[in-house]
């Protein structure tokens, strides 16, 4: 036990922006520290009144009473998700793993300390979530003071199993893959097989109430929240909890947590080493022959080059890459069940043209290509081995535009496949086609550029781990609110300005707006190059 | 050199497969004694790495045992690592933690008190000129730096058994003394240390016994004086590589 605290204490203040600050003599690093915490509570306090305002929503909608319930589920579902496309890089394959498995560490301590500096990591994200719905839900409800450090205890513990269960995944995962050669690419596909499965969960679960006949069920709050404690015992001991105040549901949810958590590391530990050592240890085919060698432009090989760190790493190809699979999936299944069926399942057969809805094919498409952090396609992910790059005789500018090149080029024909599935499906007329391919197009270029800004305005080359680049970190918060929120909000947009004009004329202006931003971020990107550090 | 023949690491049959069936360790046996200064050379790729990764419990293996002053490195990891220091060719320590820092937390793994570690890390820090940097944070060190700050954190606990990777490989020529004064130091109170190098010279003045690996195998093994006989280490290493080669 005490070791496990000493070195998650250690793993935390390796990390820790505080220690830098502290110790750093870097004036420079210095104050991007201060930025970047600045900036982190920023969009903390962002997810707050969002949080808030989604509870203001209940409240006046005399829902209140599901606060708790959604508050637990969205933490839950996030947990896991996020987990999930973390937990290769946190758990397995981290840099400073020879150090730590030779000093007096036992396996399960490792592999424990690495998920609780995981959870820790990612507790603000969930503690904004729910100390706002707390907020939310104490003034319309006025419970008992009691609930207040009730609710604020259990948030601390609804991450935990979710977490672990996608832990545990990743660790089945990683054990799968271990036995094959091509370790990489067995743990990539396992990993989307898995992510894709998750994303249909919700699908899944609909179809199975329907043949229940019990869709009716799902029509009040309160059987929403008896179903989703049926399937998801959790969510109910913590509603449970602070409604009632529930002593046997607080316990239940401690209890499970702990001895969960005790269980998986114990089975995690004994094949822990056995997993990483499969994971790490390569032999060389040393069958080589020497063949013709093509020549490539100074941009086309760090594109290349950004290809092949891509496709050796499970994270960065996992999370690199999963918007444009799941685009492109999307763009398939409307194709072979239909836009009609598709939009009916979502809607709940609300009666509606669903023409009307043609308009927001390419924000549809781009909100799956928008998750993924193009922030990553920038130099950050060289980390110490940027000097590589640094010492060659190319100009920054040619780094940077190989790197957006590529994403361009892995971008690009997933969005246009899934425009085109959809555009098929939806019986939507030639020009408007033409015109939302250009605007996927465009879209694409915009996530490139931007996500290049915000990757070199916040630079991060000394990670411990490359999660901390792909998956965290302020670029990563940055570049995804536009990205994700604003399409939402654009989506539903175009829907309402296409019962009013012309759906072309829609895409035209956006296809205006998105290449004037791309290129605004693409002569700021230039800018950027230009800078001397 | 050689005050007792107690065994303090053992390599029995010791193989290492990778994925595809590619054997990066084919049946490796070896004894380094207390007071040993064994040297483990091949070229690039001969197993070395593999071997000592395997050693200090990092890399895991299925055929084959290694002990460690008797305990079973498969059986009973955290006695062997309690008596071990392995210092990396390429250490990765936490960049973002002051080399104080770091130093602090390997002594706290190792339970080692106030008093003694403080002792400990002076005495190493003046030895290796590294005393005024160890509240700068370790990013801002050089390769050498970095370097020194691993082997005091390996010297830390005084191991058993020190287990090297590469050890010289950017290290400047005074540190590159101190080291192996401190190797032979440690020796003549009882300790031993198995190294890997590709520096031969120095494997030649430094150690009393060596071993040769090649594609996986050890080819050659024994004290520094009944293999060379009259040669020199270079040549020895050649000869053998190639009469392997043959093979």
């Amino acid at each position: 036990m005490k070791n496990s605290i000493l070195l998650l204490k250690t793993l935390l203040l390796s990390t820790s922006g505080r220690n830098i600050y502290k110790y750093s003599k870097d004036k420079k690093k210095r104050n991007k520290v201060v930025l970047n915490t600045i900036g982190m509570v920023f969009l903390y306090l962002m997810l707050m009144g969002y949080s808030i305002a989604m509870c203001i929503g209940y409240g006046v909608t005399g829902l209140i009473d599901s606060a708790p319930v959604m508050c637990a589920l969205i933490i839950s579902a996030l947990a896991f998700i996020f987990t999930l496309f973390k937990t290769n890089g946190y758990l397995f394959h981290f840099k400073e793993y020879d150090m730590l498995m030779s000093l007096p560490f036992e396996t399960k301590t490792v592999a424990a300390c690495k998920f609780m500096y995981m959870y820790i990591k990612s507790l603000p994200w969930y503690l904004s979530i729910s100390i706002a719905m707390l907020i939310g839900y104490g003034f319309f409800v006025r419970p008992s003071v009691l609930v207040y450090p009730v609710w604020i205890i259990l948030s601390l513990l609804l991450p935990v199993i979710p977490m672990l269960a996608a832990a545990f995944l990743g660790f089945l995962i990683a054990k799968l893959s271990a036995g094959f050669k091509k370790t990489n690419i067995i743990q990539t596909i396992l990993t989307f097989i898995f992510i894709i499965f998750c994303f249909s969960l919700r699908y899944i679960i609909e179809y199975m109430f329907r043949d229940d006949n019990v869709q009716a069920t799902l029509e009040t709050a309160a059987d929403m929240t008896e179903n989703a404690a049926k399937y998801y015992p959790p969510v109910g001991w913590f509603t449970a909890a602070v409604r009632r105040l529930d002593v046997l549901s607080m316990l239940l949810l401690i209890a499970v947590s702990a001895l969960l958590f005790a269980g998986v590391f114990y089975i995690v530990g004994k094949s822990y080493r056995n997993i990483n050592s499969a994971l790490d240890s390569h032999a060389a085919a040393k069958n080589y022959k020497m063949t013709g060698q093509k020549r490539k432009s100074p941009v086309m090989a760090i594109a290349f080059k950004e290809f092949k760190r891509m496709t050796g790493s499970t994270i960065y190809m996992t999370n690199g890459a999963v918007g444009e699979l799941l685009a492109v999936l999307f763009g398939v299944v409307t194709l072979i069940i239909g836009f009609d069926k598709i939009v009916g399942v979502v809607t709940q057969n609300a009666p509606f043209d669903y023409s009307i809805l043609q308009p927001a094919i390419p924000f549809i498409i781009y909100f799956f290509i928008g998750m993924v952090a193009t922030t990553a396609f920038t130099p950050s992910l060289e980390g110490r081995n940027y000097w590589i790059i640094q010492s060659l005789p190319i100009a920054k500018k040619t780094v940077y535009q190989g790197k957006m090149l590529f994403n361009m080029l892995l971008s690009v024909p997933f969005m246009s496949l899934a425009v085109l599935c959809m555009c098929i499906s939806a019986k939507v007329p030639m020009i408007n086609t033409i015109l939302y391919l250009v605007l996927g197009f465009m879209l694409c270029a915009f996530s490139t550029t931007w996500g290049c800004v915000c990757g070199i305005r916040h630079m991060k080359l000394d990670w411990e781990n490359e999660v901390e680049v792909i998956k965290q970190g302020a670029a990563v918060a940055i570049y995804m609110l536009p990205n994700m929120f604003v399409v939402m909000g654009l989506t539903v947009l175009v829907v309402f300005a296409g019962m009013y004009m012309d759906h072309k004329l829609i895409a035209g202006i956006f296809i205006l707006i998105a290449a004037l931003l791309a290129l605004l971020c693409y002569r700021i990107v230039m800018k950027l190059a230009e800078r001397k550090d | 050199m050689n005050t007792t023949e107690k065994v303090m690491l053992s390599i029995r049959n010791y193989s290492k497969t990778y994925g595809g069936g590619k054997k990066a360790a084919d049946n490796v046996s070896l004894d380094v004694c207390s007071g040993d200064i064994y040297g483990f050379i091949g070229h690039n790729g001969a197993g070395k790495s593999t071997t000592i990764r395997a050693v200090v419990g990092v890399l895991d293996f299925t055929e084959g045992e290694i002990f460690i002053d008797g305990h079973s490195v498969k059986n009973e990891p955290m006695e062997c690592k309690r008596i071990t220091a392995y210092i990396p060719d390429n250490p990765d320590l936490y960049e973002n933690l002051t080399g104080i820092q770091y130093l602090n937390f390997v002594a706290d793994v190792f339970g080692i008190d106030a008093l003694e570690r403080e002792e400990s890390i002076r005495k190493y820090a003046d030895l290796f000129e590294i005393t005024e940097a160890l509240g700068d944070l370790i990013s801002s060190y050089s390769h050498g730096m970095k370097q020194k700050v691993a082997i005091i954190s390996a010297l830390i606990h005084n191991p058993k058994l020190m287990v090297l990777d590469e050890p010289f490989v950017g290290l400047d020529p005074k540190a590159t003394f101190t080291l192996k004064e401190i190797m032979h130091r440690m020796c003549e109170q009882g300790a031993a240390v198995f190294f890997s190098t590709h520096v031969l010279d120095v494997a030649e003045k430094l150690c009393n016994k060596v071993a040769i690996i090649n594609h996986g195998r050890i080819i050659a093994s024994g004290t520094m004086e009944e293999l060379t006989a009259g040669r020199s280490l270079e040549e020895v290493f050649l000869s053998e590589e190639a009469d392997n080669d043959e093979k």
